[in-house]
C-alpha cells in the first residue's frame, strides 16, 4: 500500500484526481444525509440521468459539457422537487419521466452525430484520470461552495429534514432551503459524474448515509460518519484501482457495498440481546471488526505491484494492435513493446487505468492512432508533462472521410441518400498496406530518435518489414485484377475503408464506419440481403471482435457463408497467443476477399 | 386582551369555501379544543393560524405581542420521522431554529432553553438517546419540548394522540393539562377524541361549514351540535 501511496503522490494527475475526488465525496455524503432522510434518494438518481443526457447533447453540439449540463441539471432538480411537492404527478413517477426522457434525448443526440464515442462513454462510467486543469478548478471550487453552504445552514437543513411542516410553521423559509439542497445536489452530481460516471454517481450520495444510519444515533454523528465513510471508500477505491487496474468509479462503489455490509452486521449483532450475554455480544462485534479490517488489508497489501518498466532498453507503448505489431517488428530484441489494449478487449469502450497513464508517461516512444475512439489520449498527453516521443498514425497518411450515412458503400458519390455527411476522418489508417509502409517509416524514425545507438539494427528490421508489406500490397493488386470484382458485403461495422479504397473494391456494409452503434437500420439490412441473393455473392463478412449479428441474419436469409475480415485494430487473445501479426492477418483477409469476389 | 381573535373569517381550500363566518378568540392561559368532522377545515384553520395561508375574508389577528412565529406547533408525525437518526437533544434544539437570528450556529442561550424544556417534560435523561428508539409517547414528549422551544406562550397541537396506546394517551393528556395549568401556556388542540376534548378543554370550537360552534365546554355540552356529533347529553 505504501508503494501505491507513493505512486499516487508522485503523479500529478492522480493527486489532482484525489483532491477533487475527496471534495466530491464529502459534498455528496453531506447532501446524501438530507436527501436519504427526506426520502429523496431517487432524485439523485434521476438527476444523474438528466446530467448524462445533457452531457451527451453538449458533446454532440460541441459545447463544454460541464457548463452546459450544470444549468440544465439545476433546473431539473428544481422541477423534480416542485413536482414531488405539489403532488400532481407522484414523485417516483416524475423522476422516472424526467430521467428516461433525458436519457432518450441524450441517446438521440449522440446517434445523429458521432455515435457512442469515448467522451460519452466516460460520462457514463466516469474517468477521474482524464480531468483537465479547468475541470479540476471548477470541481474544486464548486464542491468547496457546497460544503461551506451545508455547514453554514446545518441547523436549518436539520430542521427541514426532520420536520418540514414544523420548520415552516416556526418561520423557516423551507422552500428556500429545499431549493438550496436541490441546487447543491445538482452541482454535486454534475461535477461528480466526470469522476464516477452517470450510472454510479448516485451511489456516492446514498451509500454513506444508509450505511451510517445502521449504527449512528444522532444526526450529527450520521453526518460525520457518512463523510468519513465516503472519503475512506474513495481513497481506498483509488488505491485499489491503482493496484488492481480496475475502473475507479466501480471500485469506489464496491467498497461502499463492503462497508455497508460490515455496518449491517454490526447493527444486527447490536440489536440482538443474546440472552443478556454482553460478553458474547462484544466478542462478536470485535470479531466482525477484526474480520473486516483483515479482509480489507489483505486485499490492499497482498500481492505485488506490476513489474517496473525496464529502463535500460528502449520501451515503446502503443494503444492498439496494428501499431504494436509494427513497433515489435522494428524493435526486435532491443527493447520492450507494450500494448495498452489487452488482446480481446473492445477498442471503443476502452478506458485507461492509472497504470496505463504511467506507462505512457514513462516510455520512450508512444504510438497511437489519434481518432475518435482515442480522444482520451490527447487529454492525457496534455495533463502529463513528459518528454515521450509520440507518433500519431493519422498524421502520417492521407486521410479518408468516414461517411455517416446509412448503407455505406464504395461509390458513395453517386448515391442519393447522404443526409448527415460529417467530416469525421476514418481512423483505421493502417488497414491499407501502403499506409502501413508510411506508418512503419514514421515509427522507425521515432525509435531511432529515442535510441540512436541501435540505428543499424532497427534500419535492417524496418527494411525487411517494409519489403513484406510491399509484397502484401502487390498480392492484393494481383488478387483484384484476377477476380470478377463482385461487390463485398459486410454485415458488421466497417473499419477497412482504406483497404477497399486502395484496391478499388466495391463494398456495402451494415454500419457506416466503425461506430459503436449496435442497431442496424432495417432498410439497410433488407438491401444487403437483396444484393447478396441478386448477384449471388457467396460470402458475407463479419469483422473480428465485431457484432456479427447482421452477418448472421444475412447468411440465414441467403445461404451465403459467413467469413471474417480482420481489422488489426484489436486482436483476439487466441490469435495473439499464436503469434499472429499484421501481415498474417492481412493475408487471411486477402484469401477471404479473393474467395468472395472471384 | 385576546392572543388570537378571529372575526367573520372565511377559509378556502382549493377554491372551495370550507368555513364561513368563523368567530372565536383565544385568551392567555386558555385551553381550546378544535373538533369537527373530516374535511370540516381543521387543517386549513391550523395553516391560517400559523400564518402559512391567507384567509379568504374576515380578520384573523394576533394580539398582545404574539405572532405566528411565537406559536409552538406540534404537527402530526410523518413516516420518515419514525426511523430518523437524531438524538433527543438535536430534535428539541431544532425548535430554537427561528430564534437564532443572523447567526449560523446555536449559542449557549438556545441550548439552555432546550435543556430547560426537556427538564420540564421529564425527558432530560433521554437527552442523548436516539429519537427513533423511543416509544410513541416519549416521541410526542420530545416534540412537545421542541414546540415549547419555538413558542413558550402558545402551543398548537395537531391530533397529538394519534397512534398512541391508551396509557400513553392518558399520560399525554395530563402532561398537556400540566403545561397549561402550571406553565401557563395557552393550548389550542385539534382532536378527534370528543370525550377527551370535553374533559380537558375550557373552550370548544366545533367547526361546521356555515355555523361553527364556539363557547365554553359547559355550553358545548348543552348544545345541539354536541348531541348531533354523537356526544351524550349531560
Amino acid at each position: 500500500m505504501i508503494d501505491s501511496l507513493n505512486f499516487i503522490f508522485s503523479q500529478e494527475f492522480l493527486v489532482r484526481g484525489l483532491i477533487v475526488g475527496i471534495l466530491i465525496s464529502l459534498s455528496s455524503a453531506l447532501l446524501g444525509v438530507s436527501l436519504v432522510l427526506k426520502r429523496f434518494s431517487m432524485i439523485g438518481d434521476g438527476l444523474s440521468h438528466v446530467s448524462f443526457g445533457a452531457m451527451a447533447v453538449a458533446c454532440a453540439a460541441n459545447i463544454a459539457p460541464l457548463y452546459f449540463a450544470l444549468p440544465i441539471v439545476v433546473v431539473s432538480a428544481f422541477l423534480l422537487l416542485r413536482m414531488s411537492e405539489s403532488g400532481k404527478i407522484k414523485g417516483d413517477a416524475a423522476i422516472a419521466l424526467i430521467s428516461t426522457g433525458a436519457l432518450a434525448v441524450g441517446i438521440m443526440a449522440t446517434s445523429v452525430t458521432t455515435g457512442m464515442n469515448i467522451d460519452i462513454y466516460n460520462y457514463m462510467f466516469g474517468s477521474i484520470l482524464t480531468m483537465t486543469d479547468s475541470d479540476v478548478i471548477v470541481s474544486t471550487v464548486l464542491s468547496l461552495i457546497v460544503i461551506a453552504l451545508f455547514v453554514i445552514f446545518y441547523n436549518e437543513i436539520f430542521a427541514i429534514t426532520f420536520d418540514e411542516s414544523f420548520a415552516k410553521a416556526t418561520g423557516t423559509k423551507t422552500s428556500l432551503y429545499n431549493t438550496l439542497i436541490a441546487v447543491l445536489t445538482a452541482v454535486t452530481i454534475v461535477i461528480g459524474m466526470r469522476m464516477m460516471g452517470a450510472l454510479l454517481i448516485s451511489a456516492l450520495i446514498i451509500f454513506p448515509t444508509v450505511t451510517s444510519m445502521r449504527v449512528c444515533k444522532s444526526f450529527r454523528s450520521v453526518i460525520i460518519c457518512s463523510a468519513a465513510i465516503s472519503v475512506f471508500c474513495f481513497v481506498s477505491g483509488i488505491l485499489f484501482s491503482v493496484k488492481y487496474e480496475t475502473p475507479t468509479g466501480a471500485t469506489v462503489v464496491c467498497l461502499n457495498i463492503f462497508v455497508f455490509a460490515v455496518f449491517f452486521v454490526i447493527r444486527m449483532i447490536n440489536s440482538k440481546a443474546f440472552y443478556g450475554n454482553k460478553l458474547l455480544k462484544r466478542a462478536l462485534l470485535t470479531i466482525t471488526c477484526i474480520l473486516a479490517c483483515s479482509v480489507y488489508s489483505v486485499v490492499l497489501f497482498a500481492g505485488t505491484n506490476a513489474a517496473e518498466i525496464n529502463s535500460s532498453n528502449i520501451s515503446v507503448v502503443t494503444t492498439a494492435f496494428a501499431q504494436y505489431d509494427f513497433a515489435r517488428n522494428i524493435v526486435g530484441d532491443e527493447g520492450e513493446v507494450e500494448m495498452l489494449l489487452t488482446p480481446g478487449e473492445e477498442s471503443h469502450t476502452y478506458e485507461p487505468t492509472p497504470k496505463d497513464i504511467l506507462k505512457i508517461k514513462d516510455c520512450d516512444v508512444f504510438i497511437y492512432g489519434g481518432g475518435e475512439s482515442e480522444k482520451w489520449v490527447d487529454n492525457i498527453l496534455e495533463t502529463i508533462d513528459s518528454d515521450v516521443i509520440t507518433v500519431k498514425m493519422m498524421e502520417e497518411v492521407n486521410l479518408r472521410e468516414e461517411i455517416h450515412s446509412e448503407e455505406t458503400h464504395s461509390d458513395s458519390h453517386s448515391h442519393e441518400n447522404h443526409e448527415h455527411h460529417e467530416s469525421v476522418y476514418d481512423e483505421h489508417v493502417w488497414t491499407s498496406p501502403a499506409n502501413a509502409v508510411s506508418i512503419v517509416q514514421a515509427i522507425y524514425e521515432a525509435i531511432v530518435q529515442a535510441d540512436p545507438e541501435n540505428n543499424e539494427y532497427y534500419k535492417q528490421n524496418t527494411e525487411l518489414y517494409i519489403n513484406e508489406l510491399k509484397k502484401l500490397d502487390i498480392d492484393f493488386y494481383k488478387m483484384t485484377s484476377e477476380s470478377k470484382q463482385k461487390p463485398v458485403i459486410i454485415g458488421d461495422r466497417f473499419p477497412l475503408g482504406y483497404l477497399m479504397d486502395r484496391y478499388k473494391i466495391e463494398y456495402y456494409s451494415a454500419f457506416p464506419g466503425c461506430s459503436a452503434q449496435t442497431e442496424a437500420n432495417p432498410v439497410t439490412i433488407a438491401e444487403l440481403i437483396y444484393r447478396v441473393s441478386y448477384t449471388q455473392i457467396p460470402v458475407v463478412f463479419k469483422i473480428d471482435l465485431g457484432v456479427g449479428k447482421v452477418a448472421d441474419i444475412i447468411s440465414e436469409e441467403t445461404g451465403a457463408e459467413v467469413r471474417t475480415l480482420y481489422s488489426c485494430h484489436v486482436i483476439s487473445s487466441e490469435d495473439f497467443n499464436n503469434g499472429e501479426g499484421y501481415i498474417s492477418l492481412m493475408r487471411r483477409n486477402l484469401e477471404n476477399l479473393a474467395y468472395a469476389i472471384k | 386582551m385576546a392572543l388570537i381573535s378571529c372575526k367573520n373569517v372565511c377559509l378556502c381550500y382549493e377554491n372551495n369555501i370550507v368555513i364561513e363566518n368563523l368567530n372565536f378568540s383565544v385568551t392567555e392561559g386558555d385551553y381550546l379544543c378544535i373538533v369537527g368532522e373530516n374535511g370540516s377545515g381543521k387543517s386549513t384553520l391550523i395553516k391560517s393560524i400559523l400564518g402559512l395561508k391567507d384567509t379568504a375574508a374576515g380578520h384573523l389577528h394576533y394580539g398582545d405581542g404574539l405572532t405566528s412565529k411565537g406559536v409552538g406547533y406540534l404537527p402530526q408525525q410523518t413516516t420518515a420521522q419514525k426511523d430518523f437518526p437524531a438524538s433527543v437533544f438535536e430534535v428539541v434544539l431544532s425548535g430554537c431554529v427561528s430564534h437564532k437570528k443572523n447567526r449560523f450556529f446555536f449559542g449557549r442561550k438556545e441550548k439552555d432553553v432546550a435543556e430547560e424544556n426537556m427538564k420540564k417534560l421529564d425527558i432530560y435523561e433521554l437527552k442523548n438517546k436516539c429519537y427513533r428508539e423511543l416509544s410513541g409517547g416519549q416521541q410526542q414528549r420530545v416534540l412537545l419540548a421542541r414546540a415549547l422551544c419555538a413558542g413558550k406562550r402558545m402551543l398548537l397541537l395537531d391530533e397529538p394522540v394519534t397512534g398512541l396506546d391508551p396509557v400513553a394517551t392518558m399520560e399525554l393528556y395530563s402532561l398537556i393539562r400540566k403545561i397549561n395549568k402550571e406553565l401557563g401556556v395557552t393550548i389550542i388542540m385539534v382532536s378527534h377524541d370528543l370525550h377527551a376534548a370535553v374533559a380537558n378543554a375550557e373552550h370548544i370550537l366545533h367547526l361546521n361549514k356555515s355555523d361553527s360552534f364556539f363557547g365554553t365546554t359547559e355550553e358545548y355540552l348543552l348544545s345541539d351540535v354536541y348531541s348531533r356529533f354523537g356526544g351524550e347529553k349531560v
